[in-house]
């Protein structure tokens, strides 16, 4: 069959994507989740196992046009009415919802399902008649139209009251340059602003969610809001946003994230991010996290608006030299040395703190005071990331003369791996290997004597006869 | 004839002086190997076979005879003269029974049981006893495989949020309290040496494992309270205690209201239901029944956490923290003498599922096995007393890898416990289920299915498993009935009791492709622990996804193959029926019923609330002891008694850390 060609949006089309409640089974989201990408959508990617107020909140948070799940463990029908029910509670009318579940959901139940409000169910019918492009066009399609303002004149009341679809639908005002609906935002006093940056993959996003946790079991009565950037891709338009899947925290009532593609090319943040931290600051958010991808020389944008900036990294940046080439070692506040239980690790905190020194020409303090920290946020309760967020707080609070009180207590412990398999161990497999082939070579030479033995054994009978 | 003579003379005494120097070389044991070569071959051709077992001897007929009166061997031992082809067989071969074990870690199969595991569940506790009741109705052993509800396989309580409420008792059973495991595994003798329980549960393992093993320590308290004729005082104490919390007593109750128990279930396990022995009896009687309970409990929990992460994502906990909780598991093992029940299933089947083809199934499902050893091992534990309670579970599909899976991981195994980690026997006997391949079963032409199981549940059969599930050919599609249950049963029992060739134990031993297939795999496997060797062993490699990745491309594979039509499959892309074989809609597919949830969610929620303080303290007790590095299993065992499921599990993410799903 031929594949149609990729629809073209008209508008800026955000779909979430997430597999269901209880649901481990995310390969079909996956494959559906990167041919939506590449029909230029920015999609919102929660994974497996999402409850549906996660996913309806996130949807909301997100001005998201539509919600695309798959299905596979039953219970589809309650999921995904109650699905379109929370939306409607919430006023989001407007998104739509889609779904997938293979041959677990019956004709029967799609039929009910579109009657409850469910934009389209797939069938597996509908895939080979379709293909999957053909699927994903008739879903792009049906998303493509411009959230709605739920009501321009109380806008402003309702982001103050921290109405999280009210803050979605403002920052997509400034997304579409309709300042003027946002008018109200532009001579706020800025909250205070936390500006992370770093390398792909070097944890940006699970360390941001180790710091959200920490914040909000620190500070009870604080919310914080979260702006994360992506890059999108120049050829699609399309985006992956992709750090909410890391982030546990993030559902918790305190917490406002929203997820942003760059829009263009080569820059680190996206131009209205100043306008999301105006509306945010607006809505009294206490504390803005603004995270942004590491894309090298703009990185730096990021310190002209963070109030604090921190600059993540691992150790495995090569050689020290390196080090002279990162812009961010010369304007971040802190820099975190995130996966520090790879090799090496210490030898890299001492050629970063060097670094951090030597840029600021702080030869009088020892390098130990050089606010570089090894952390290893993939780890429960890292002492690492626990001194980190401390930090963190009392230079948000210096800075920004804060009336804070943290009782979260540090142990300065450095960040130390417990280990499941010893570092001195790790090629196990590989000697067994060894072990085996070494049998293996044994039993070789073995049967070899004893045939060769066989043989002279005969030769003797023979001639004994 | 001098001369010829002195020739003769002087080549033999040449020959004698090489062979003794040749002989010299020979390894003592390779010489005993010759040695009792032929007195081997003989014991397996007298009309018994006598071995010991933990002391125990064992005479097995070696022969079965056909209709037409031929006497089939059992062991099959191969005709070689040359003494290399002999020392070779039985170093790489060997007998059934014998090291490295490649044809079987038993000498002879069981001939009390049929490796047959039904696995089962829907509903509530109440209706899969029933059914597990009816399955193993008359059956001289009773195997149980237990199937849960995803609400339990992500560690939740059932509740009427419809996002949960729609998952409540479908495809498995809800347990969600140790009065639902007790109700579960009624009637059932969990403390027999016929009994055996699996359960299929990973991220929550532990919990359900500490339901299971107070279930047992129930019934064997039950077993003293009857033989000393207490039944009516504890009642009465009973009683009383739910007279005080002003709480009806729970009972066990079908959906639809009977509290009538299915035929074969006696009542054992329900007698004190609703508190536990501790509670009704002396605490030294109680002691008593808990360690007889726990050294005689048979059966396997999966708790692999390794292919959750890397293949079927119900982990619930960080990967580091689960672990953790499985090294405690058979520390408490240890420490118990828990002899009979397998800590962790090492699991290839999902592995498998997700896309994996055999030889990546089996390289990851045995470097998961060496990291849950290399694990254990750096806790001090020693390697006879885990290895034992260690078993594996593989898929069997339609590949031609398929007939040697199970022949090459016991080799493999095999050699890397007796040699590299000085290992036992018992240690260096890898034993495993087979799951028939679910996704080899196709919606289109689904009678076609039973065909492809039957061939894989062969390979199995033929290559010594030592358990199976065969599939019901209806689950591509639907829940499986009692009639699709009943197929695929048969086609074991088929197999073993009427195929004759099945007769003999050693079918495929001593043929070429055998042989051959078995050095290509086991060699292909070695070469995958090199590639996850060089990404820092299997938690480094898991770290950048390679097992996942490598199991994406493998199903794409898969997928363009079976979508071009190069890979064929009857009925799906060729042989199309008239009709062009349509994929089969179920009439209707079986769900939980609207009383069997509610009945759930008011019962967990009696259970989360009846025993107050007790049940708030030992949460904290069991977040405590996570935080102080105590065993947190032990510390599980008493919070079952009194603590929900969903309890456990959200005190434990306070401590432990929620999993971090992965792009």
């Amino acid at each position: 069959m031929q594949s149609p060609a990729p629809y073209t949006p008209s508008t800026k089309v955000r779909v979430v994507t997430a597999a269901s409640l209880f649901d481990g089974h995310d390969a079909a989201i996956n494959v559906m989740r990167r041919i939506i990408q590449a029909t230029g959508c920015e999609v919102i990617h929660l994974g497996h196992n999402r409850s549906v107020r996660e996913v309806v909140e996130c949807a909301i948070q997100e001005d998201a046009q539509a919600i695309a799940m798959t299905s596979y463990q039953g219970g589809h029908v309650e999921y995904l009415t109650y699905m379109r029910q929370l939306l409607d509670e919430r006023g989001a009318h407007h998104i739509r919802i889609f779904a997938g579940g293979g041959g677990t959901i019956l004709p029967s139940e799609i039929e009910q399902l579109h009657t409850n409000g469910i934009t389209r169910v797939y069938s597996p019918d509908d895939g080979r008649a379709m293909g999957l492009q053909g699927m994903i066009n008739d879903l792009v399609q049906k998303s493509d139209y411009v959230t709605p303002v739920t009501d321009a004149s109380s806008l402003h009341d309702r982001v103050r009251a921290k109405d999280p679809m009210a803050i979605a639908q403002a920052i997509s005002c400034a997304e579409r340059g309709e300042h003027d609906v946002i008018d109200f935002a532009k001579h706020v006093k800025r909250a205070p602003v936390l500006g992370i940056t770093g390398t792909g993959g070097a944890g940006k996003s699970s360390l941001t969610d180790e710091l959200v946790r920490r914040f909000l079991l620190d500070h009870t009565d604080k919310t914080i809001a979260v702006i994360s950037v992506d890059p999108s891709k120049r050829k699609t338009g399309g985006a992956l946003l992709g750090d909410r899947i890391r982030m546990n925290a993030v559902s918790d009532p305190r917490v406002y994230m929203r997820s942003f593609a760059t829009r263009e090319a080569n820059v680190a943040l996206n131009p209205h991010v100043r306008d999301a931290i105006n509306i945010l600051s607006y809505a009294e958010y206490d504390v803005i996290i603004v995270e942004t991808a590491g894309i090298g020389q703009s990185d730096s944008q990021i310190t002209e608006l963070a109030d604090v900036a921190m600059y993540v990294m691992t150790p495995e940046f090569g050689a020290a030299t390196q080090l002279e080439k990162i812009d961010m070692i010369d304007y971040a506040d802190v820099i975190a040395l995130n996966k520090f239980d790879k090799r090496g690790a210490l030898d890299a905190l001492r050629d970063v703190r060097k670094q951090y020194q030597r840029s600021r020409q702080l030869f009088s303090q020892s390098i130990d005071e050089m606010p570089v920290y090894g952390t290893i946020a993939s780890q429960f309760n890292d002492p690492g990331a626990n001194t980190l967020y401390r930090v963190i707080n009392d230079l948000l609070v210096k800075k920004c003369l804060l009336a804070w009180t943290s009782s979260y207590t540090v142990s300065n412990e450095m960040s130390e791996k417990i280990y499941i398999i010893p570092p001195d161990r790790i090629r196990y497999l590989a000697e067994i290997v060894e072990n085996n082939k070494r049998y293996d070579a044994f039993v070789d030479e073995q049967a070899d004597i004893a045939r060769t033995l066989w043989k002279l054994r005969g030769a003797i009978e023979h001639l004994q006869q | 004839m001098t001369t010829e003579q002195t020739q003769t003379d002087v080549a033999l005494a040449a020959l004698e002086q090489r062979a003794a120097e040749i002989e010299a070389k020979l390894h003592h044991e390779v010489r005993t190997l010759l040695d009792t070569w032929e007195a081997k071959k003989a014991s397996y051709e007298g009309e018994h076979y006598t071995y010991t077992v933990r002391g125990k001897e064992i005479k097995v007929k070696n022969h079965t005879e056909s209709l037409a009166h031929t006497r089939v061997p059992k062991i099959a031992l191969p005709k070689f003269q040359d003494w290399g082809e002999i020392v070779r067989w039985c170093m790489q071969e060997n007998v059934p029974g014998e090291f490295p074990y490649t044809a079987g870690v038993y000498p002879f199969k069981r001939t009390s049981e049929d490796p047959t595991r039904m696995f089962a569940g829907e509903g509530g506790p109440e209706r899969t006893n029933k059914r597990f009741h009816y399955l193993s109705l008359g059956m001289p052993a009773v195997r149980l495989s237990t199937a849960f509800d995803s609400v339990t396989l992500y560690g939740e309580d059932p509740d009427h949020r419809p996002d949960i409420y729609g998952k409540i008792g479908n495809s498995g059973v809800s347990i969600a309290s140790l009065d639902d495991a007790k109700k579960l595994y009624s009637g059932f003798d969990l403390c027999s040496p016929t009994t055996s329980v699996s359960m299929t549960i990973n991220g929550p393992a532990p919990m359900l494992l500490a339901f299971f093993m107070n279930a047992a320590i129930d019934q064997e308290c039950e077993r003293v309270i009857k033989e000393r004729g207490l039944e009516a005082d504890v009642s009465a104490k009973i009683d009383a205690m739910y007279a005080e919390r002003g709480m009806p007593r729970p009972v066990y109750r079908h959906g639809d209201g009977s509290t009538e128990l299915p035929e074969g279930n006696t009542g054992l396990g329900l007698i004190i239901l609703g508190v536990t022995g501790n509670q009704v009896l002396d605490a030294e009687t109680y002691a008593e029944c808990k360690q007889r309970a726990l050294q005689n409990v048979r059966g396997t929990v999966q708790a692999d956490i390794l292919k959750e992460d890397q293949a079927q994502n119900t982990c619930i906990f960080s990967t580091e923290f689960a672990l953790r909780m499985m090294g405690d598991v058979q520390k408490y093992f240890i420490d118990e003498k828990v002899r009979n029940f397998y800590s962790v299933s090492i699991s290839g089947y999902h592995i498998a599922e997700a896309g994996a083809n055999p030889i990546t199934q089996l390289a990851f499902t045995l470097a998961n096995g060496f990291t849950f050893v290399e694990y254990y091992l750096s806790r001090g534990m020693h390697i006879d007393d885990f290895a034992p309670n260690l078993s594996f579970f593989f898929s069997n599909g339609v590949d031609p890898e398929y007939s040697v899976i199970g022949r090459v991981a016991r080799k493999i195994w095999a050699k890397a416990m007796k040699h590299k980690y000085g290992g036992n026997e018992r240690s260096q006997m890898l034993k495993y289920h087979i799951q028939t391949s679910g996704r080899s079963l196709h919606a289109q032409e689904i009678d076609f299915n039973d065909i492809r199981t039957s061939l894989q549940a062969l390979y199995a059969i033929y290559d010594n498993c030592n358990s199976l599930h065969t599939n019901a050919y209806d689950e591509a599609i639907t829940t499986p009935t009692e009639e699709s249950v009943r197929r695929a049963v048969a086609i074991q029992l088929i197999i073993n009791r009427e195929l004759g060739l099945a007769k003999n134990e050693n079918p495929i031993q001593g043929s070429f492709i055998i042989e051959e297939l078995t050095d290509l795999v086991e060699e292909a496997v070695y070469t995958e622990f090199r590639r996850i060797t060089e990404r820092g062993g299997v938690l480094g490699a898991m770290e950048n996804m390679y097992q996942r990745n490598k199991i994406q491309e493998e199903s794409l594979y898969y997928e363009t193959l079976k979508h071009t039509g190069e890979y064929p499959i009857v009925g799906v892309n060729t042989f199309l029926s008239s009709k062009g074989s349509p994929t089969v809609i179920p009439a209707e597919v079986i769900r939980s019923t609207t009383d069997e949830r509610e009945q759930q969610i008011s019962n967990v929620r009696a259970v989360q609330t009846r025993n107050g303080k007790t049940t708030t303290d030992a949460l904290d007790m069991l977040r405590k002891t996570a935080v102080m590095n105590g065993n947190i299993f032990e510390a599980l065992m008493e919070a079952a008694k009194v603590c929900s499921l969903g309890q456990m599990t959200n005190a434990l993410y306070e401590v432990g850390g929620q999993y971090r799903r992965n792009m």
